[in-house]
């Protein structure tokens, strides 16, 4: 669900911390790409006997062109988890166990991430597990159908949240050819078919899971030098051959969308998707709109204020955009205590909408702004799996960690012609998606 | 110094806490940019009082959105703002704990804020009608519609400390928290939120002379009030497993918890063991424990099976455990994330047309029957050596952070311990397997526990029967998995099917009737 909280959205935006780096990251990112495309990254850092070791894939559902095989991409995830001819699943998880580490592994749009975190003394063998599961995966018809179950667990656990069900109306509503149509769980009726796609599975680890694909994240109490010898070592055997899925381009939209939830005993909801840019980290677009994000709908805003504070009329606010590879969404959403206000709450924020397109932000607002970036950042990178994270944040979106160097050089240079400009260019009637939870059989807002 | 007591029905089983009202954890960290405070008191729901169910929760969380005497909470947001400053509060059963994070380059004019926000709140009517409408809604509605599984887990500890008072969700009642006021609330606060029955923990890049100023400015607070002995009541220890199954509409799947109380918590160096056995029967999340291989892995029931010795804070959410929520009465729990129900089944698969009940009371036989195979048959050696060596190295990611380092500190102090986290480490190295099979043969039983089910409208009837003359649950796989799956595990299904559960009642409700 794209309900990120402006605290949120911002708390890994920073600027140049720190003397000994270039960027804004106050520790060195050592990169080296492997002949066959690995890119590996070390980051060395002071956490004694800790280390953050991560995979990130460049595959996510944003790969799944194929009618019917929405949710592949977060399947195929749990089945990274089946074994090989090599280490079984069993012995596998006999080695996870004995290295003690954290371990698990997420998908989205435009990712998967495979990550442990743990004994900096064991490393080396989380290379030698990982490497051989990337390289040779192999698990058996009663696997697969197996862990088909498991995602269909998934699923039902997640869908008693409406928010998930407006979710995956809102992006099915608002996309018409591109694959962020649809949700990283994928249709149900697609999760329910998962178990008989057997052949269809090895043939997406044949074209996604390569090195061309993948990059190594390692924090922690470790040395570069060795780091990059483990991947050698270890990744170095691993074919190439990634193919590319074609992702069709989103046809310009031409008209105000709906979305609607019914819903009966739940806090009327009321979401505002407007159609925004791709992640970029040198456009002014994401940086500009990430602070008119924090403008107009943190706690400290006029919004907030009216809404939350004074009038009393909303439970929560919310407002942002996620970085994507394609343009998505940008995210509006109230959480009401009556249906009734729908329709003026959605005025109150176009209204602020409208006159973020004129009226230049009081400078003093745009400096607190960026002091907050500024100083998020610092007070959140204190372990080896956030900076981990914050940096395959940035490799899924671009391939490159130096993004979040680069993207948080930018915040400091948005102004407010920078704010005009967005506002104007995405804010806009049709490129709006209106998603509703009330009991009403709609939502009742134009 | 506070007393305080557990009580029974008929027995007081009494020990008394002293607490130092000038204990300090400090964990000093010169090269840290930032710092943190935590301001422990013990005041927790279990304390709210019939009546005022959900009292406590209002209060802390009127002390951290609210504003203080000198302050709006607007100003407040507005004034911290630029320097990324944060603070929350979390509320649990015996503990209401503040946290506070500020760069150190601002603790200075940080800590006037801090300070009024403990001391001198502003309790506004304004944010108090806002607060209270927050968590009005959260009981009202939020509990039973967002995620089933929480929902279950709440419903369970409702059931489970029945008549006691850990019995109401720390957010309070429907019927409660309507009728709040805020003199309600200003009285909450000046009888557990004093000097008295407050902990001090800080962390981080600070000076001594700032942590004087804390320590002088926090003596003041409400200096002569003396906290009240609070009795502690357990709730009704469970006869035979009682069942309930609650009724919502268009639930796509079963959620199920399941428990009994238990008389161990981190104080005791018996927690160690006990530690072992439940991380190899069903540590939080990891695909290498028992119930989720024999549930998920194999039989593709449901998205994961876990067990758990305490309260695991929002376990849909955290990978690791969250420090903040000690406890004095404590449990063992099953967690069985949803499963399917009669209704999804024989839409999904035309041959399993005929099913009246769904996964769930399979589900639930074959988790209580492996629970039932570790007492009788203990851990092996193997298995144990395994599974102390991955907590020796896991209980250290606990604290990865320099808050969660602190949190723990002060869980620590709460269960009589210095540092939990070293401490386990030394009892796990000296552990052995007949100490784990002696511990799980001394804590962990079948026969008496309860059993909190979420699950569709339509599976209520059916389930409920079934579980009341345990009657015999074949799983029910499609024939597209059926197909593949081992004969062991089909043979295996037969015996759970027919495994007898000592269930002495069942009883069914809407979810409408609960939490009100």
């Amino acid at each position: 669900m794209k309900r990120i909280t402006s605290t949120l959205l911002l708390c890994w935006i920073a600027i140049q911390l720190n003397a000994g780096t270039d960027g804004i990251l106050p520790y060195t990112i050592y990169q080296k790409q492997l002949s066959n495309g690995v890119n590996v990254v070390t980051v060395p850092f002071g956490s004694p006997g800790i280390a953050a070791f991560y995979i990130v894939m460049r595959v996510g559902s944003r790969d799944e062109v194929e009618p019917g095989k929405t949710g592949f991409a977060h399947f195929f995830e749990h089945m990274m988890f089946r074994g090989t001819d090599n280490i079984s699943k069993e012995k596998y998880n006999e080695i996870l166990k004995s290295i003690g580490a954290s371990a698990n592994a997420n998908t989205s749009l435009d990712r998967t991430v495979y990550h442990m975190t743990g004994d900096a003394l064991k490393m080396e063998k989380m290379f030698e597990i990982e490497a051989d599961r990337f390289m040779n995966l192999k698990y058996s018809m009663q696997d697969f159908k197996a862990e088909a179950g498991a995602v269909k667990g998934e699923y039902t656990k997640n869908s008693a949240s409406p928010y998930e069900q407006l979710d995956e109306k809102t992006n099915d509503v608002a996309f018409v050819q591109h694959t962020y149509k649809h949700t990283t769980m994928g249709f149900f009726k697609d999760v329910v078919d998962m178990p008989n796609q057997y052949d269809y599975s090895l043939s997406f680890f044949k074209r996604f899971y390569r090195p061309e694909n993948a990059t190594i994240v390692v924090v922690g109490d470790v040395k570069r030098e060795v780091i990059e010898a483990w991947a050698a070592k270890y990744f170095g055997v691993w074919k190439g051959g990634a193919v590319k899925a074609a992702i069709p381009t989103e046809p310009e939209q031409k008209e105000t969308k709906f979305a609607h939830v019914e819903m009966a005993n739940f806090p009327p909801y009321l979401g505002l998707n407007f159609k925004g840019p791709a992640f970029d980290d040198k456009k002014m677009d994401m940086p500009a709109l990430d602070v008119l994000s924090s403008i107009l709908f943190s706690e400290k805003s006029d919004l907030y204020n009216q809404l939350i504070v004074k009038e009393q009329k909303a439970y929560s606010l919310t407002g942002g955009a996620d970085n994507s590879r394609d343009p998505n969404l940008f995210s509006i959403g109230v959480s009401l205590k009556d249906a009734k206000d729908m329709q003026a709450t959605k005025d109150v924020i176009i209204a602020a909408l409208e006159k973020a397109k004129t009226t230049p932000v009081d400078s003093k607002v745009l400096a607190d702004v960026k002091s907050h970036l500024k100083y998020s950042f610092a007070m959140h990178i204190d372990s080896p799996d956030a900076i981990a994270e914050g940096l395959a944040s940035y490799i899924w979106v671009t391939g490159d960690p130096e993004s979040l160097n680069r993207y948080y050089a930018l915040y400091d240079k948005v102004s407010e012609q920078d704010i005009m400009m967005v506002a104007k260019k995405y804010f806009i009637a049709t490129g709006l998606t209106i998603s509703t939870i009330s009991e009403g059989k709609d939502g009742g807002v134009k | 110094m506070r007393r305080i007591i557990i009580a029974s029905a008929a027995i007081l089983i009494a020990f008394t806490t002293i607490l130092n009202a000038q204990t300090v954890i400090e964990l000093k960290q010169p090269e840290s940019n930032k710092v943190i405070i935590k301001i422990m008191f013990r005041a927790g729901s279990a304390f709210d009082g019939k009546g005022s169910e959900g009292i406590t929760f209002t209060t802390a969380h009127l002390m951290e959105e609210g504003g203080t005497t000198g302050m709006t909470s607007s100003q407040i947001k507005d004034k911290i703002y630029p320097w990324a400053a944060s603070y929350f509060v979390t509320v649990d059963k015996e503990v209401t704990v503040f946290t506070f994070e500020v760069p150190t380059v601002f603790l200075n004019d940080f800590y006037p804020i801090m300070k009024g926000l403990i001391l001198a709140p502003s309790f506004s009517l304004e944010d108090f009608e806002r607060i209270k409408a927050n968590q009005q809604n959260y009981v009202d509605q939020v509990i039973r519609s967002s995620s089933d599984e929480e929902y279950s887990k709440k419903a369970l500890e409702h059931f489970l400390f029945q008549g006691g008072s850990y019995q109401h969700p720390v957010q309070g009642k429907s019927k409660t928290v309507k009728d709040f006021t805020l003199e309600n609330v200003k009285a909450c606060y000046k009888e557990n939120f004093c000097k008295e029955n407050m902990t001090i923990g800080i962390a981080g890049n600070y000076t001594p002379e700032f942590l004087s100023q804390l320590k002088k400015d926090m003596r003041t607070l409400q200096p002569d009030v003396e906290p009240k002995a609070f009795t502690l009541v357990k709730g009704a220890a469970p006869k035979g497993i009682q069942v309930e199954v609650i009724a919502k509409e268009n639930a796509l799947g079963s959620a199920i918890f399941a428990g009994f109380p238990m008389a161990l918590t981190r104080k005791s160096d018996d927690f160690a063991a006990l530690m072992v056995a439940n991380s190899f029967l069903g540590e939080h999340r990891k695909s290498y424990s028992l119930l989720y291989r024999k549930i998920r892995e194999q039989r593709s029931m449901n998205y994961g099976d876990y067990t758990y010795i305490e309260w695991y804070d929002n376990g849909g959410s955290n990978m690791l455990p969250r420090p903040g929520f000690p406890r004095t009465q404590n449990y063992f729990s099953i967690w069985l994330r949803p499963v399917q129900t009669a209704k999804g089944l024989k839409g999904q698969y035309p041959e399993l047309s005929g099913i009246k009940v769904g996964h769930a009371h399979f589900a639930l036989r074959m988790a209580i029957r492996e629970l039932d195979k570790m007492i009788k048959d203990g851990m092996s050696e193997q298995d144990f050596e395994l599974t102390r060596t991955f907590l020796r190295s896991y209980i250290k990611l606990y604290t990865q952070t320099p808050e969660k380092q602190l949190g723990f500190l002060l869980d620590s102090k709460f269960y009589g311990r210095k540092d939990y986290i070293k401490e386990m480490d030394v009892l796990l190295a000296k552990l052995s397997v007949a100490d784990v099979n002696a511990a799980i043969r001394k804590y962990w039983q079948t026969q008496d526990m309860y059993v909190s089910i979420i699950t569709d409208i339509s599976e209520v009837e059916e389930l409920g029967k079934s579980l009341e003359q345990n009657l015999p649950s074949p799983m029910s796989y499609s024939n597209s998995l059926k197909e593949v799956l081992g004969k062991e595990i089909l043979a295996e299904d037969e015996q759970v099917s027919k495994y007898p559960l000592n269930i002495k009642f069942v009883t069914m409700f809407n979810t409408k009737d609960t939490f009100r």
